[in-house]
């Protein structure tokens, strides 16, 4: 189990990118992004247990701190959750400032970009990534209040 | 398909179609009937597998590439939750 997530762990976060990335004029976008970056962590979860993450990626003791180390993660996905509302509220309301309806989008042509040479940047793609954190954010709060029960 | 579809594929892929939804019935039944959890666990598994099959099918038939992508997604949550089912029967909690 724990090779197979090994394997597949990085596998599902390219796939969630890709999904992410091109959702502005394919099927996809911010939300089956956020769902599959999550089972990612989902499957992190379940194969190295809930301390894991807190030990492993951001380095820290679980053991050492008096509050529960759930509670400290937790903090982490609220706020992602937050920020996440925040970016695409002031996504959906920037247009207005600008005079134009609630929520209407458009997009930059760059070209000579190194690597892609031809890239379209769409404005869409901040209320996607608000999508994307508040996904996030909040099916990895659930995940971990839940799973420590 | 951009191209046609040759007579012989289409025929192919709907006999294909119509195996897998009976496939799926099947399944059903040994959900709803399955007299201990891991029966239903496996018949719930097959029927995540069969409903890939027929995106996948479905992309062949109709040469839309978004429903690989569909395919895709179902396969990996498809995986997670027997991962996870096992894991509950065999040490009787998910996450640890």
């Amino acid at each position: 189990m724990r090779t197979t997530a090994r394997a597949i762990v990085p596998i599902i976060l390219v796939v969630s990118i890709s999904l992410f990335v091109e959702g502005h004029n394919l099927p996809g976008g911010g939300f089956i992004g956020g769902v599959l970056t999550t089972t990612a962590f989902a499957i992190i979860y379940v194969t190295f247990g809930l301390d894991f993450l807190e030990r492993g990626v951001f380095g820290r003791d679980p053991d050492a701190e008096l509050r529960p180390t759930r509670e400290r993660v937790v903090d982490v996905y609220r706020r992602v959750f937050a920020v996440g509302l925040a970016i695409a509220v002031t996504s959906g309301l920037a247009p207005l400032v600008l005079g134009y309806p609630f929520l209407s989008q458009s997009f930059v042509v760059l070209e000579g970009v190194p690597l892609y040479d031809h890239l379209e940047v769409a404005s869409a793609l901040a209320f996607d990534f608000g999508v994307y954190c508040v996904v996030v954010g909040g099916l990895l709060t659930i995940l971990s209040v839940v799973g420590a029960e | 398909m951009t191209e046609a579809t040759p007579a012989f594929l289409e025929t192919t892929i709907n006999a294909a179609l119509i195996l897998v939804s009976g496939l799926c019935v099947l399944c059903g039944y040994r959900v709803i009937r399955g007299p201990t959890i891991p029966d239903r666990v496996v018949a719930l598994d097959a029927i995540a597998t069969n409903v890939v099959a027929i995106a996948t099918l479905f992309a062949l038939l109709t040469g839309r590439g978004l429903f690989i992508t569909v395919s895709l997604v179902l396969a990996i949550i498809g995986f997670i939750a027997t991962v996870a089912v096992a894991k509950y029967i065999i040490e009787g909690e998910v996450i640890e």
